[in-house]
């Protein structure tokens, strides 16, 4: 370095505490000697209001071009200095703090040590600011739009609070229909509240309210790509193709009456479905949708029925094709949910009435395939029921509660008996967790038999003259079944997984999406601008969909503020162009996906907004192309030399 | 994140290479994160408990940034001891950056002989911010396990 840049030194004495083991004085006359020359002065109490003022008029008499403070810890007063030098128009990077207070004064016995301790700090620190270079915070401008991905209850909830509060949503949903699992259970736990009821007057604002013109719903729509970064995320999209023109279509479903083809209702598991059809009375939007698999004439066939009685010209649209489009989007709130996973253990593989949760509470439901019968697959009266609780949970197939099929099993047993006067309901458990206080309304009204058994390996099934029976071989226990519910674990839905993946976000164990903290983030993804509601983060019921719906919304709103640009911190990683191999070594390390690979130049790229400085990249780039601004190779190795001299 | 050994560090055995006689003028220079080992030596202070002199701490935002070549120039440049200390497993403020620095610490281990520096020069563990006494008691079983190297082995 040939020109030594002019540097002032401040010796603060915090009120005496370090001057009590340092001796300053001493020190100066250390200092005047220094080939450098700096500029010394000595503060009472540096970071008091008024001497800073001071220190601010010493700064600007002595001119200085670089500045070292020796006072307490960084992590305390770095901010204030840093502030000092900005208001003598220094650049505040070219700052360098000491710690001497905590780090020395009060850590090191002898007065003597202490001050030889200090004086090699500052000669260290004097080295360091030599190679300090001028930054820059940078001021972004963040786009307040939001796109929810996944429009169950949690998802729903995110966007209406977003649009409440004047924000433009994009909300994603793969379905056809939205609304996501509640709105298909007729009844909820622990009230028996109607799901529909209960989710619809959302659905139909959100739809129809005044908040509908700030959310665009897409139906049959799934995101393709991600890129960008907090505050400026794009996201592609790719709708398929509903046939039907929304506009158009006033819901009568006339067409479906005419359709000539039938295919199974995967939504309603069981009945079935014209190739033009709804899944089940009242869901919405209130549109049928052509299932272009089984069309007759999309698949090149003579038909046209649905075409010939639609009473709407134009309503059905058979030249409707796959739309792509981008939406710009400064956060994204990730709803895509859980499903539960079907288990077919051996021994019970093959017989009939056996069903899952999902397709029991649709048996129970009005809209559902037996128009809220309790009825057996021949449509006679089942004398007994087996629910079979944590079927595949504690180590089955997962090691986890599902945490709502306490809840479910215990609706089960209420309704069913309910419909089915003298029916034996028995609930096969592992564990009971219904916690508190509503749930022990339902809790205290079961009038279910309660075994319990040893997981799934436990059991087996005999059909008897007298009916179908499952044994607990553990305990040699008989349960009448002439019906059995299986309730499955809960695992994260395909649109959870695929979403993850999308977004390069880690996952727990069980395959849900990892929050940044448990306990105190859960709402947060490790990436800033993804925000994460429902059960996308493992199970949980419909209040706490709605609740971290709320949750999500509300961070995405006070992150990004209409008019508050975003303050980037300037000690990031930068990648020299030059320098870089392109091993991309650095991508792999970067704990938040700050780097990207620059296809056309050929290099590593460091996003400054994503990057937290830590200097992982800067420590495994294998050709030194990296460097940690504010902590560069340069500036620790004359630290080094300056303890060290 | 994967490394061979599981990321648990005995006790530095001071008082088997502590030695008796006069007190020795080391070098030893010690990398702290920022969030959890720098901020566990600044609650030493808070509670006063003793730090060696010799000891002469270099701030890094992460463990992680240490690399062991930057290591290796420390003992180049003179020091004759190294210690990176890092936030405890799971609470990385960068999320694993110490698991990166251990698995690095470790390599270094292993390859210190072969560079001509004695591996016990060279010290890594976990400090988080509470951990005062904690602080206090490995910088100084270090600093005494250095002093007491001195004259047993000439090279470095
Ligand atoms: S590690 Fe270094 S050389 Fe490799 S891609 Fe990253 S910047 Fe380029
Ligand atoms: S400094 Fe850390 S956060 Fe920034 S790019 Fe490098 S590894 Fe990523």
């Amino acid at each position: 370095m040939n020109h030594q840049p002019k540097t002032a030194i401040i010796l603060c004495t915090c009120s005496g505490i370090i001057s009590e083991k340092i001796d300053w004085e001493k020190v100066r006359t250390q200092l005047a000697g220094h080939p450098d020359k700096p500029v010394v002065t000595t503060d009472e109490l540096a970071c008091g209001a008024d001497n800073l003022e001071k220190l601010a008029a010493w700064l600007k008499e002595q001119g200085p071009e670089r500045v070292v403070v020796a006072a307490c810890s960084p992590r305390e007063h770095e901010r204030t200095f840093r502030n000092l030098l900005t208001a003598v128009g220094i650049n505040p990077y070219y700052l360098q703090m000491i710690n001497v207070r905590e780090q020395v004064a009060w850590v090191t016995a002898d007065p003597d040590q202490a001050t030889r301790k200090a004086a090699r700090l500052i000669t260290a620190a004097l080295q360091r600011v030599g190679h300090h270079q001028p930054l820059m915070e940078r001021h972004v401008p963040v786009r307040t739009d939001v796109a929810v991905i996944g429009a169950g209850p949690a998802g729903i909830q995110a966007a209406l609070t977003l649009a409440r509060a004047g924000r433009i949503v994009t909300l994603i949903e793969k379905e056809p229909f939205f609304g996501g699992m509640p709105v298909r259970f007729e009844e909820l736990f622990p009230n028996l509240e109607c799901g529909p009821c209960l989710l619809e007057p959302g659905m139909g604002e959100l739809l129809h309210g005044p908040e509908s013109e700030h959310i665009k719903l897409l139906t049959l729509t799934e995101v393709t790509e991600v890129k960008g970064s907090f505050g400026n995320w794009q996201l592609t999209l790719r709708q398929q193709p509903r046939y039907i023109n929304p506009e158009l279509c006033i819901g009568c479903m006339i067409c479906a009456t005419v359709c000539p083809v039938r295919r199974e209702n995967r939504w309603n598991c069981g009945g079935e479905l014209a190739a033009v059809d709804g899944p089940f009375v009242g869901a919405l939007p209130n549109l049928p949708h052509v299932d272009a698999g089984h069309c007759l004439k999309l698949n090149g066939r003579e038909c046209g029925a649905c075409l010939a009685e639609c009473p709407v010209e134009g309503a059905l649209d058979f030249n409707d094709t796959i739309r792509d489009s981008v939406v710009e989007v400064g956060a994204i709130i990730v709803a895509t949910g859980a499903e539960e996973l079907p288990v077919s253990p051996p021994v019970f593989a093959g017989r009939d009435n056996v069903f899952s949760a999902y397709a029991f509470e649709r048996l129970l439901a009005m809209t559902g395939p037996s128009g809220g019968e309790l009825v057996k697959g021949d449509g006679s009266a089942p004398a007994s029921l087996a629910i079979v609780q944590c079927a595949g949970s504690f180590d089955d197939v997962v090691t986890y509660c599902s945490g709502t099929c306490c809840q479910a099993a215990l609706k089960y047993a209420h309704i069913s008996a309910a419909k089915r006067e003298g029916l034996t309901v028995t609930r096969l458990i592992r564990e009971q967790v219904v916690a508190g206080v509503n749930a022990a309304r339902l809790f205290n009204h079961d009038h279910s038999h309660v075994i319990r058994y040893r997981g799934l390996g436990d059991l087996t099934v005999a059909e008897t003259p007298n009916g179908r029976v499952i044994t607990c071989a553990s305990s040699g226990t008989q349960i009448p079944a002439d019906m059995i519910v299986l309730c499955g674990p809960t695992v994260p839905s395909q649109g959870t997984a695929q979403t993850a993946r999308l977004l390069e976000l880690g996952v727990d164990d069980a395959g849900f999406i990892a929050p940044i903290h448990a306990l105190s983030g859960s709402f947060l993804s490790p990436l800033k601008g993804i925000y994460l509601a429902g059960t996308c983060r493992g199970p949980g019921d419909i209040r706490e969909a709605f609740a971290s719906g709320t949750a999500a919304a509300g961070v995405a709103l006070s992150e990004l503020v209409e008019g508050r640009d975003l303050a980037v911190d300037p000690q990031v990683a930068v990648v020299d162009v030059e320098q870089c191999a392109g091993c991309k070594s650095c991508i792999r390390v970067c704990p938040y996906k700050a780097i990207s690979w620059n296809e056309v130049a050929k290099t590593a790229d460091v996003s400054d907004i994503l990057c937290r400085g830590c200097g992982t990249c800067v420590a495994v780039c294998p050709a030194g192309a990296i460097t940690a601004r504010g902590f560069s190779r340069a500036m620790l190795r004359a630290e080094i030399e300056g303890v060290l001299s | 994140m994967s490394c061979q050994t599981m990321p648990d560090r005995a006790p530095y055995p001071a008082a088997e290479v502590m030695s008796a006689g006069a007190p020795t003028e080391v070098r030893i220079v010690a990398f702290l994160c920022n969030w959890c080992s720098y901020a566990g030596a600044d609650k030493t202070g808070m509670n006063q408990l003793p730090v060696p002199a010799e000891l002469s701490v270099v701030r890094v935002m992460c463990s992680g940034r240490v690399e062991p070549t930057l290591i290796l120039e420390t003992f180049q440049k003179g020091a004759d001891g190294v210690m990176v200390l890092a936030c405890h497993p799971g609470d990385c403020h960068y999320k694993e950056g110490n698991l990166r620095a251990f698995c690095r610490a470790e390599l270094l281990e292993r390859m210190m002989p072969q560079l001509g520096v004695n591996p016990a020069r060279f010290y890594f563990d976990y400090v988080s911010a509470a951990e005062a006494e904690k602080f206090s008691q490995v910088t100084n079983d270090f600093v005494a396990s250095i002093r007491a190297l001195a004259g047993t082995d000439s090279e470095r």
